[in-house]
């Protein structure tokens, strides 16, 4: 490892060449400006921290930097020295390395296996399993974590393989270390080891860059922050002269688009009404939903809002609460008898629950309603395209055609799919999770005037969304959810969105 | 934000209809091999040979549309020469010892002899055909409740049928004495072999389940993504169930076409069969990785083996060059799939 002469975090001589520095950085997907052009450079030898919202561009900036993808345009200076970095291989070439959130090792390989993946030491092409276990061993001893080496990783905790997946990245002569959000799972007793460890890194010269929600661990840890917003690099602030007020304030999007377009309806009747809800990963939740009202769910990811509906779905089991809907008791233990009864449910995600992707547009459209369009023993292949059509039409989904496959469209057109096949099913519970992630603009915007179609027809909306103010400017009601608890509920604009952050954050 | 960019990402380019185009291939692939096996031998395009062709490739044919569905709901079945060779068994067992009594009552009341053992056999082959998809419903059991990958609940009956049949009939070959039977699968109907027909009076409901019906569309949408079809409301369970207990069904329905052919029943029969179908299904243009699969390719594709196999024999072409240019022939479709599915 590189050891510099400098142990003082903030006062470096200017003339200090960065360990890296990036120059006009961006990242374009198709339909999302991902990364807008950012200007950062790293010290050697900082831990950096990065805040920001889910889907502000964190996670595009780890894999830019970790070589996972190519960047759009702009450049990275390595030492002074212009790098290409569009390759994994190149970035720990370097010295780049990355802690994800999510053990990303081998569980059924032994610890050791782990630490020296892909490095293994071997004699005359033999793997010399009991020299790498006594290595590891001492490694693992150095760093002071009192783990055994020589044990299936799978026989560790979540946070111990973490502290694992960290020994692996610092026995590699790492020079810049990147950990995203590595305490989410970590016991108070594993996150003190850890930062233990991420401190002795940084005194030997190595460059830690921080991603975390905590701010509490932002400011025991970290020298400098940098607040990414919406895609953009918003700004860099010392630690030492900054107070977690500005940084939530950096954080939220002060100038909220003219694309929320909240209309008032009257409030009808309760559609649904869930009292005391419990379920795996939600706890104690109540909360009603009426007519022509939008009810939001704020919370981070892992919060317990998509759990809590999909208890409310029928797809999870409910262990305690009752459940009315239009203020008749039921008991829904299946998804068919969710929509039955008038839900419908526009998943998290897309790819995952919402489409089947290698099928064609009309087919996922017209999934939820293929009963009623079967006239004796088969499908009306009228009808079937009439109702598809429909959608594309009234939805304005860009696709060549009807039977295009679904993974054919952009992010936003997928996603009216998503939505689309609820239209001709008629809901009265229209359950949204995250409609608006990897959309742009143009059809956020159409998405949120659909709210407002469909409140005027006197259908109600649960809206949940790690965007707050997506949440803030639509909902009538806002729940803040954190750890599985609903932890505060709020009226329309009620309060402010640094104190719902600071809810949902929990600082 | 790039408000056109979703715009111009939002209008993919019409789709180059791959699907259709293997279609068209295969049938030209067949067309191909006759008309080159007539034009270099003779016995090829005779009356007889293109019937025995025509029930060879009918047994196949079958199975392959069984595999089929499965294959859809991104699954496979393995058993199916095992529960075809069983139920060879079984119905060789039931004509031998059950349809006897059931002729000698009915001809007490007042059936004729031929009557009697008609409704004989189709009681028999009834029973047969219901074990079928009790195996079936069992596989469906083992995957949808038990959640057993489907390689391994029928890898198990593909070894344990077998061992079944043997212990029934204690390592012998059951004869079938019924020459209606047997006649069966040697006769002809409006110049058309029987067997021939059998594939047709099962590919005439596959093709309405499949293509017609909204089950069909939901085998696809659960081989796609299981999640998204559960969210929207489809019944994953017993979608997948119903894949399981038809391919139990067609193999049944072969079992009993195999006791027709060979008049015997023989728990060591059909062995490779299981493979034979999949490879038809996948020359059809089945994808193994689920959601994409027709009626007409696995018959297609069982033909095109047949014809193979057969044209080598009339050509005297060594018969362990039949293997290879059969695995040969699945590397070649298999990665024109693959290309098919890049493009998209």
């Amino acid at each position: 490892m590189t050891v510099t002469a400098t142990h003082a975090p903030v006062a470096r001589p200017a003339a200090a060449v960065p360990i890296l520095e990036l120059r006009g950085l961006e990242k374009r997907y198709t339909g999302t400006h991902a990364l807008k052009p950012a200007d950062l450079a790293f010290e050697t030898g900082e831990v950096h921290a990065i805040v920001g919202e889910n889907g502000a561009g964190k996670s595009t900036l780890i894999k830019l930097l970790t070589g996972v993808t190519p960047r759009t345009s702009g450049e990275m200076i390595w030492k002074g020295q212009a790098t290409d970095l569009s390759t994994p291989n190149e970035a720990i070439a370097l010295g780049i390395n990355a802690v994800h959130q999510e053990v990303v090792l081998c569980p059924h390989l032994t610890v050791a296996a782990n630490i020296f993946l892909g490095d293994e030491h071997t004699s005359r092409g033999l793997l010399k399993d009991r020299a790498m276990v006594r290595e590891a061993q001492k490694i693992i001893d150095d760093l002071g974590f009192n783990l055994p080496a020589g044990v299936p990783l799978s026989s560790l905790t979540i946070g111990q393989q973490q502290l694992i997946a960290t020994a692996r990245a610092a026995s590699r002569g790492t020079q810049f270390l990147i950990f995203d959000e590595p305490t989410a799972y970590l016991t108070r007793q594993e996150a003190a080891q850890l930062f233990a460890l991420i401190r002795r890194l940084k005194s030997e010269g190595v460059t830690i860059v921080y991603i975390s929600h905590r701010m509490e661990e932002i400011f025991e840890l970290a020298d400098r922050v940098s607040v990414l917003r919406d895609g953009t690099l918003v700004g860099t602030r010392k630690v030492s002269e900054t107070t977690d007020a500005e940084l939530v304030a950096l954080m939220i999007n002060r100038s909220i688009d003219q694309i929320y377009h909240k209309e008032t309806f009257a409030i009808g009747a309760p559609i649904l009404d869930a009292r005391h809800l419990s379920g795996p990963g939600f706890d104690d939740v109540s909360l009603t939903i009426r007519e022509g009202e939008i009810v939001g769910l704020y919370g981070l990811i892992g919060a317990g809002r998509s759990e809590f509906v999909m208890g409310v779905y029928g797809r999870q089991p409910r262990t305690a609460g009752e459940v009315l809907w239009q203020g008749r008791p039921v008991d829904i233990r299946s998804e068919r008898q969710a929509i039955d009864l008038g839900m419908a449910l526009a998943p998290e995600s897309r790819r995952d629950q919402g489409l089947c992707l290698n099928l064609g547009v009309g087919l996922n459209i017209n999934l939820p309603v293929f009963d009623r369009l079967t006239r004796g023993l088969t499908i009306s292949a009228a009808q079937e395209r009439q109702a598809a059509d429909k959608q594309i039409a009234d939805l304005r989904i860009k696709t060549a055609s009807r039977n295009a496959l679904a993974l054919s469209l952009s992010g936003g057109n997928q996603q009216k799919i998503v939505i689309g096949k609820w239209l001709n099913h008629g809901a009265k519970l229209f359950i949204f999770d995250e409609p608006t992630v990897g959309v742009d603009v143009g059809t956020k915007a159409e998405i949120y005037r659909l709210f407002g179609r469909l409140l005027s027809q006197g259908a109600g909306i649960l809206l949940i969304s790690s965007y707050l103010p997506e949440v803030y400017e639509l909902a009538d009601q806002l729940h803040v959810f954190r750890g599985g608890r609903q932890v505060a509920t709020h009226g329309f604009k009620a309060v402010s969105h640094e104190q719902i952050l600071t809810e949902a954050i929990g600082i | 934000m790039t408000d056109n960019a979703s715009a111009m990402a939002g209008a993919p380019k019409a789709r180059f209809e791959f699907s259709r185009l293997l279609g068209l291939t295969l049938i030209g692939v067949l067309l191909a091999m006759f008309l080159f096996l007539s034009w270099k031998t003779t016995t090829f395009a005779t009356p007889g040979n293109l019937s025995n062709l025509a029930r060879q490739g009918a047994i196949f044919a079958i199975l392959a549309l069984g595999q089929t569905f499965v294959i859809i709901t991104a699954g496979i079945d393995l058993s199916v020469g095992a529960v075809a060779s069983f139920i060879t068994v079984v119905v060789a067992m039931l004509i031998q010892s059950v349809a006897p009594g059931i002729v000698v009552s009915l001809a007490g009341v007042g059936f004729s002899d031929y009557a009697a053992n008609i409704v004989a056999l189709w009681v028999c082959i009834f029973a047969a055909l219901a074990l079928g998809m009790a195996i079936g419903a069992f596989h469906a059991f083992g995957v949808v409740k038990m959640g057993l990958p489907p390689f391994i609940i029928t890898l198990a009956t593909f070894t344990a049928l077998r061992g079944v049949g043997l212990l029934m009939t204690n390592g012998s070959t059951i004869n079938v004495t019924n020459d209606v039977f047997t006649g069966f699968s040697r006769g002809e109907f409006l110049g058309i072999p029987n067997l021939f027909m059998v594939v047709i009076i099962v590919a005439v409901p596959a093709f309405v389940y499949l293509h017609l019906s909204r089950w069909g569309r939901y085998l696809y949408a659960v081989g796609s993504n299981a999640e998204a079809a559960r969210l929207s409301g489809v019944n994953v369970q017993a979608v997948t169930a119903t894949a399981y207990i038809l391919s139990a069904l067609c193999a049944a329905i072969v079992g009993v076409m195999l006791a027709s052919r060979t008049g015997t029943g023989n728990a060591t029969q059909a062995i490779g069969f299981e493979l034979e179908a999949i490879a038809a299904s996948v020359i059809g243009g089945t994808s193994l990785f689920g959601a994409i699969g027709s009626v007409w390719g696995p018959l297609l594709g069982a033909f095109i083996l047949a014809t193979i196999r057969n044209g080598a024999n009339l050509m005297n072409v060594n018969s362990f060059w039949q293997f290879i240019i059969t695995g040969g022939l699945i590397i070649l479709i298999v990665y024109f799939d693959g290309l098919r599915r890049q493009r998209r």
